[in-house]
């Protein structure tokens, strides 16, 4: 049983469902940025496998773009988190429903 | 031949401009510089313009078309000639004299107003109205097309609008203005189709051949060829329109309650000038009449039954400037019943001289009014003939000028009129003009009969009044009577000079004005001035296949018609001084007759009963059916509608993150899946 292109992309998989499943269910918004974390880099694995098995360096090359978007992100999420909770003492994302219709 | 026209027509527009922009912040003595002023400079320029017309010879020459700019140029064929309209200034006889007449006698009201408008809070937009009133007035009068004449006929409207309606916090004065305005767009409807007529099928609106080479209406209507039903059409739409503007029947009611506007209002626009442009629409179009000789008998008849039934309604009218504004309908259907008679030039200088004559009448009535606070009944009035002694005199040449005794204006006027009627009876133009000569003789005596019951009425007798004006008088008697000089203003004054001159100038015009007449009468055929200076406009030599009728005055057919109507006249007087002399006083009559006629025939009750209840009616079941509940129902269920829908689709607006991003994943999930599916 040879390491081929299908075993990377089941991990890949799994860690992306692992990351959806945290987002849609956590309440901490630290971790639900954890789980971001872990969709972006279950593709970054798939991005790497593929470039491997297509000898490109196509896919190397957006990783480094998704990385840096990443910590971007983190960057502004942090702040947002961080004021939030200045300003309510509570981090709760359920109780963060101002935006309610 | 200088033609100033244009300048006359500049000046009360930049006198309307100044003050309706920054008159409210004017001084009184600025207004009165900028009003006076613009409308004096008008009349200065009419005088040159008219000077110089007057010097000029041979009479054909005397006439000047000035095209300032072409407005439409449509370059199609419609008809007869491409579609040029300009704006162009005529200057010929005719003009000249309605010029005169607008700014002359504006320009008396002018000054008059200064003094009568003293007091009054809405000084500057008074003479910001009347400005507008002479421009839009000299507009009428002097634009050489159709379009032009109608967009002055339509702005004359307007400012009778907003003149009647000048003290629009008393509800009686909005009504009259807003039944003038209903009223007149009636007849400017009519001008309206008429001039969409002449277009189909002149294909021109110039009234002559002008410098852009577009042949006139008149010119083609001379030379023939449009079938005589079309031109009756054109001309009954016409005088539809004269009909509203000048207050003939059936269209007259709107005049007596334009009487709701200050009195130098009535003078100007509801007695001496505006109410006239049916007369001249009537002779400045009498190419067109002159082929369709049944209109021209409309003409006739409507204005004789209008003459008669509105002398008939004055007879019995209790308010002064009532009295003054049915005298004018009547007067005005006697202008319309000379030109009938073919008698253009006639039926022009009865409305110069009634411009004379009716304009003092009014000021001298206002001038009373005015005196007395604001009085207008008849039975408060009496005795002011020793307290207002230059309205009086003035105030009875007025009436013996408008009740035709000689030699006061309008006897000349009158006599040319009836003279002309009955020489088209005579002379085989139809039995109806003998019928309407003789209601030209009945009215005149009525003419004289109700003006000298006002006049006894307001002058004669002792002082009836019951208001401020008598609680003044006893004030002043006491006053007098413990020693104490008498407070000037408890008495019932003299207006001030401002107000006097101008009367003055039409008492003199009303005497001596009418001397331009015809001398026909004594046997002197060469001495009829105004008729021959207005010739050119009345016949020309090129006008082939007009039948034009011309009157054939003989001298004994002209005395019995000037004895007859002098000596009803005379009997009239006689009737009013009988019963008036000692005063006027009112008694209640029960005499079904008198108060039919004393309710001015129930005609405005009969139209409030058959066309405004009707359509009140209508206006608010359409309001409750239409606009509540199917127009606003209609609006509203769509509205609820869409707030039902959109009730449900909030509640996916949670707010939580989570819920959203749910939403892209199953998305997400979706499109993989159509990929999937798809292959």
């Amino acid at each position: 049983m040879s390491l081929n292109l299908t075993w990377y992309l089941i991990v890949s998989a799994i860690i992306f469902t692992v990351g959806v499943t945290g987002v849609l269910i956590r309440r901490n918004p630290l971790i639900i940025f954890m789980s971001i974390e872990l969709m972006l880099n279950a593709v970054n694995l798939s991005f790497i496998a593929f470039s491997h098995y297509l000898n490109s360096v196509d896919g190397q090359m957006f990783v480094f773009l998704v990385l840096t978007v990443a910590a971007a992100e983190v960057v502004v999420g942090l702040a947002i988190i961080v004021s939030i909770f200045r300003t309510r003492r509570d981090i709760d994302v359920d109780d963060m429903n101002v935006l309610r219709g | 031949m200088t033609n100033l026209t244009v300048w006359v027509l500049l000046m009360p527009l930049l006198g309307f401009i100044i003050l309706g922009l920054i008159g409210r912040a004017m001084s009184r003595r600025g207004i009165l510089a900028v009003a006076l002023g613009a409308s004096g400079l008008a009349f200065l320029f009419t005088v040159i313009s008219f000077l110089s017309m007057l010097g000029t010879t041979p009479a054909s020459a005397r006439f000047s078309d000035q095209v300032f700019y072409t407005w439409i140029n449509s370059g199609v064929t419609v008809g007869v000639a491409p579609l040029t309209i300009s704006f162009g200034l005529l200057f010929d006889p005719l003009s000249a004299i309605m010029l005169m007449v607008v700014t002359g006698v504006g320009f008396l009201i002018h000054i008059y107003s200064a003094g009568y408008m003293e007091d009054d809070p809405g000084f500057w937009r008074f003479f910001c109205y009347m400005n507008f009133f002479i421009f839009a007035m000299v507009l009428l009068v002097s634009a050489d097309n159709f379009l032009f004449l109608l967009i002055g006929w339509g702005l004359v409207g307007l400012a009778s609008f907003l003149l009647i309606g000048f003290w629009y916090t008393r509800r009686t004065a909005v009504a009259a203005a807003q039944k003038a305005l209903v009223i007149n767009v009636i007849g400017d409807f009519g001008l309206m189709i008429a001039i969409f007529l002449i277009f189909k099928h002149y294909g021109v609106l110039n009234y002559f051949t002008n410098s852009n080479g577009n042949i006139g209406v008149f010119n083609q209507v001379t030379a023939g060829g449009i079938p005589t039903i079309s031109t009756t059409i054109i001309c009954l739409l016409l005088f539809l329109a004269c009909t509203a503007k000048s207050a003939q029947l059936p269209l007259y009611m709107w005049l007596p309650d334009a009487m709701e506007g200050p009195t130098p209002v009535s003078a100007l626009i509801h007695a001496a000038t505006m109410v006239t442009a049916g007369v001249y629409l009537v002779a400045r179009a009498n190419p067109l009449f002159q082929v369709s000789p049944t209109a021209l008998i409309v003409v006739a008849i409507t204005g004789g039954i209008t003459a008669l039934f509105a002398a008939s309604i004055a007879v019995f009218q209790l308010d002064i400037k009532r009295v003054l504004a049915y005298s004018t309908i009547s007067q005005l259907g006697y202008m319309f019943m000379g030109e009938g008679a073919h008698n253009y030039s006639g039926g022009i200088f009865l409305l110069t001289e009634h411009a004379f004559f009716k304009a003092l009448l009014f000021l001298a009535a206002g001038a009373v009014i005015h005196s007395l606070g604001g009085e207008q009944d008849m039975r408060e009035m009496g005795g002011l003939r020793y307290r207002l002694k230059i309205t009086f005199w003035t105030f009875l040449i007025g009436a013996l000028a408008i009740s035709g005794i000689p030699p006061l204006a309008g006897f000349w006027s009158k006599d040319d009129i009836l003279s002309s009627l009955l020489a088209n009876a005579t002379s085989g133009g139809g039995r109806v003009f003998y019928l309407l000569w003789g209601i030209g003789i009945l009215t005149a005596g009525l003419t004289a009969f109700y003006m000298f019951r006002l006049f006894f009425g307001i002058f004669a007798g002792g002082y009836r009044g019951t208001g401020s004006a008598e609680h003044a008088q006893e004030e002043e008697e006491d006053d007098i009577k413990h020693g104490h000089q008498p407070r000037s203003d408890y008495e019932i004054n003299e207006s001030p000079a401002i107000m006097t001159v101008p009367m003055i100038i039409l008492a003199v015009l009303s005497i001596v004005g009418g001397f331009v007449g015809s001398f026909a009468l004594f046997g002197d055929l060469s001495w009829h001035p105004f008729a021959t200076f207005l010739n050119p406009v009345f016949t020309n030599p090129n006008w082939t296949n007009v039948p034009v009728q011309v009157p054939v005055d003989t001298l004994s057919i002209g005395w019995l018609s000037t004895g007859l109507s002098v000596g009803l006249s005379l009997i009239g007087i006689l009737g009013a001084w009988t019963l008036y002399r000692n005063g006027f006083f009112y008694k209640e009559n029960k005499n079904p007759f008198y108060q039919l006629v004393l309710h001015k025939y129930y005609v405005d009750e009969f139209f409030i009963l058959v066309l405004i209840r009707p359509v009140l009616w209508m206006g608010r079941t359409a309001t409750r059916l239409l606009e509540r509940d199917v127009l606003d129902g209609g609006s509203r269920s769509i509205g609820r509608v869409f707030i039902g829908a959109s009730g449900l689709l909030r509640r996916i607006q949670t707010g939580y993150v989570r819920n959203y991003a749910l939403a892209i994943l199953i998305g997400a999930l979706l499109i993989i899946v159509y990929y999937a599916v798809r292959g």
